[in-house]
């Protein structure tokens, strides 16, 4: 989102608190907390293993926690409780190949509590809306597979829930229903909808996300607003440029307090802030230490720079 | 609530919208009349046969064997004068097919009550015994005669008893008669056992279906893994009695019309083992409460066996084991056939895994006391409640899991957890 996004209301649509899933052998998520405000598109990162589809389980009610709990909509349960107002679209996905398209709609809209009359006038709606409206009486099986996904998103969508929980939906889509499926979370965003939505690919979360979870072998590592995880992880880097006269920067950059790594070019430096460090501290220092500064800016490192300083190389891999 | 009404309302509206469904429907009654009608006509050797009565006797009893062989209608006979060659030149007949056989009558028929047939198919219970009978009357007839009897109460005194059997049950005697009893115990094994393992299976491939395809994760997040079980065993038990009803109505219909091949192996009047049986209410409501049970306790298996399946291929392996149940129930059922209140027979009836085929045809071979019944019916009922709640736990963990079939003690963590 390039506009600032509106401060979100008080009680989270979604809370997990202290939430853990153990396999035989292993922890997949291990006392996940966050909070999803409403009315936002909320990322929920991680490499992959990292526990984002078991969390996604537990919030759906597929998976019952070993500890903790999930609430929705302010009330305690998770998704089967709440399923007239959360749509779900998992990770892989698939409908049955035999039925015709607009008889899976219905059932699938029924399934999440909508009655058949009120499930075939959307399902119809929509199939209009995405260019499918033709096929509706075909078989499942003779749709191509880019149309198969659009009708899966319709499945997800057709009881217009308030809730939208997506498995990394991006993944598999051809570039059109890539666009229909970015299209469709930036609508539903601008009519007051939440979205969670799991990636690996940072980059579409970038641009998508106001508010996200960064998470890896099953932990939590961050979340919270994508600005304010970006001015406090992303901060560290400060790129300065003279004007002349450097005063007393060399004493200032020695400072190990305020700076661990210093690429010094006369004239243009490249810092690397100490933790804690204020950059503001800096520029004051170097002001009045009679230092003439032609440029002074943090950089802002990119969520996929953030995300591996974070995660850790080895996870990323895995 | 509202949910399982769909699942089960999906899971009938999408079967009998199948081709196969009609196929089954239209072709079952004719697949189950050849069952029934197929021993009859192999057993009678069908139509009539010719044969021939080489006759050496003095008297006129080589002529009244072959008139009454004739009168039968089962034989088309030929009676020739014993001679040199005869024989030999009936022998090669017979080789080549164009008789059936031949009767060798001499004065020994009447003296000592021996003669003598060749033919093709000596083992043939109907032929011998219709030859064995016509000539044992004539020469019993001729013998009479010899010793002085009037000819009119010798002929009526050859008049045929017909020995009439009837089952007594529920302190009433009934119309049914042994032959009915047993072909009806026959068929409702055979229907039983086709139509649990059928359905059985059919539950399975829709477990499996949803699993391949993931649907059973959204379906899972709308409704509990249970419901989701139940709705689809339902829908199928809906689809199974809705065959039922076509057979049943397509049957009378058949049975009402007797087309021509329920009637081809009719012999004259030879023992009829293979009777077109009489249904009463009573029967009926036994056969439909273990059918019922017996789908409920089997398609559960199948149910488990779906989810912890990931591929038709692996589902067929590990659908062995119950379907083997199944089979040896069924196969047992020739043995209850012999003896209904035998120990054996009893024992697997009160087994809730052959009781849903031993009760039925152990019901319709004989009279059972309803103490037994009750208690079969009991320990059915516990067990479809023991085994769906053990096989609705490996469901709710088989259908979210990939990769390798579990083996048994995943299994019974798996029930544990």
């Amino acid at each position: 989102m390039t506009s600032p996004s509106p401060s979100p209301s008080p009680t989270p649509i979604l809370i997990l608190d202290r939430v853990s899933k153990r396999f035989a052998g292993h922890t997949a998520v291990d006392e996940l907390s966050l909070s999803v405000p409403r009315g936002v598109i909320y990322g929920l990162l991680g490499p992959n293993g990292a526990g984002k589809t078991t969390t996604i389980r537990m919030i759906m009610d597929i998976l019952e926690p070993d500890g903790g709990a999930v609430r929705v909509f302010g009330e305690p349960g998770g998704g089967r409780v709440h399923s007239e107002r959360i749509g779900y679209l998992p990770e892989e996905r698939g409908l049955y190949r035999k039925m015709r398209v607009l008889d899976v709609l219905v059932f699938l809209g029924e399934m999440k509590g909508i009655d058949r009359r009120r499930a075939r006038q959307r399902a119809e709606a929509w199939l209009e809306r995405l260019g499918l409206a033709q096929w509706r009486l075909r078989r499942v099986d003779e749709l191509s597979k880019g149309m198969q996904q659009k009708v899966q998103f319709i499945s997800t969508m057709l009881h217009d829930p308030d809730l939208m929980i997506l498995d990394e939906p991006f993944s598999g889509l051809d570039p059109v229903n890539t666009q229909v499926m970015k299209d469709t979370v930036l609508d539903l965003r601008s009519r007051g909808k939440t979205i969670l939505f799991s990636t690996h690919i940072m980059e579409q979360a970038e641009k998508l996300c106001e508010q996200l979870c960064i998470i890896a072998r099953g932990r939590k590592l961050v979340d919270g607003a994508l600005s304010d995880i970006k001015r406090t992880h992303g901060g560290h880097h400060l790129v300065i440029g003279f004007d002349g006269s450097l005063g007393g920067a060399a004493q200032v950059f020695a400072d190990k307090g305020l700076v661990s790594k210093v690429d010094n070019y006369g004239q243009y430096a490249e810092l690397e802030l100490a933790s804690g460090a204020d950059p503001q501290e800096i520029l004051q220092r170097l002001v009045t230490s009679g230092a003439r500064l032609s440029k002074f800016e943090l950089q802002e490192a990119s969520l996929n720079k953030i995300f591996i300083d974070l995660v850790g190389p080895e996870a990323v891999r895995a | 609530m509202r949910k399982i009404w769909a699942v089960i309302r999906r899971e009938f509206v999408e079967r009998i919208r199948t081709r196969w469904f009609w196929i089954m429907a239209l072709l079952g009654p004719l697949f189950f009349a050849a069952v029934f009608v197929l021993p009859t006509v192999l057993a009678g050797g069908g139509g009539i046969r010719q044969i021939v009565v080489v006759d050496a006797t003095t008297g006129s009893v080589g002529a009244r064997i072959t008139q009454l062989l004739n009168d039968s209608r089962v034989f088309r006979a030929v009676r020739v004068s014993a001679g040199g060659e005869v024989v030999d030149s009936l022998t090669a007949e017979v080789e080549q097919k164009r008789l059936g056989g031949f009767l060798i009558l001499t004065d020994a028929a009447v003296d000592s009550g021996k003669a003598e047939y060749r033919g093709s198919n000596v083992s043939g219970f109907a032929t011998v015994g219709a030859l064995q009978r016509t000539i044992g009357e004539v020469v019993s007839a001729v013998r009479l005669e010899r010793e002085g009897v009037d000819p009119r109460i010798v002929a009526r005194a050859r008049i045929a008893v017909r020995l009439e059997t009837k089952k007594i049950a529920g302190g009433k005697t009934t119309g049914e008669t042994a032959a009915q009893s047993f072909s009806l115990a026959y068929f409702m094994g055979i229907i039983l056992y086709t139509a649990i393992l059928l359905y059985g299976i059919n539950v399975m491939s829709s477990v499996l279906e949803e699993k391949t395809t993931r649907i059973v994760e959204v379906l899972v997040s709308s409704l509990r893994p249970f419901q989701l079980m139940l709705g689809k065993v339902l829908g199928v038990g809906a689809v199974s009695i809705l065959q039922f009803l076509i057979w049943g109505v397509s049957a009378r219909i058949l049975l009402a019309n007797r087309p021509g091949f329920l009637t081809a192996g009719d012999l004259g009047e030879p023992d009829p083992v293979f009777q077109v049986p009489h249904v009463s209410g009573a029967t009926a409501a036994v056969f439909i409460t273990y059918f019922l049970g017996g789908f409920f306790l089997y398609s559960a298996m199948f149910a488990a066996v779906g989810a912890m399946s990931s591929s038709e291929q692996e589902a067929r392996q590990a659908q062995q084991p119950v379907s083997w149940l199944l089979v040896l129930s069924f196969v047992s059922m020739f043995g209850m056939l012999n003896d209904p209140a035998s120990a054996f027979s009893v024992t697997l009836s009160l087994v809730p895994f052959s009781a849903p085929i031993a009760m039925p045809v152990r019901w319709a071979a004989g009279n059972l006391p309803t103490y037994e019944i009750a208690l079969s019916l009991g320990i059915l009922a516990v067990s479809i409640v023991a085994v769906t709640w053990i096989a609705a736990r490996i469901y709710r963990v088989g259908i979210l899991m990939t990769g390798k079939r579990p083996n048994l003690r995943e299994l019974v963590r798996w029930v544990r957890a």
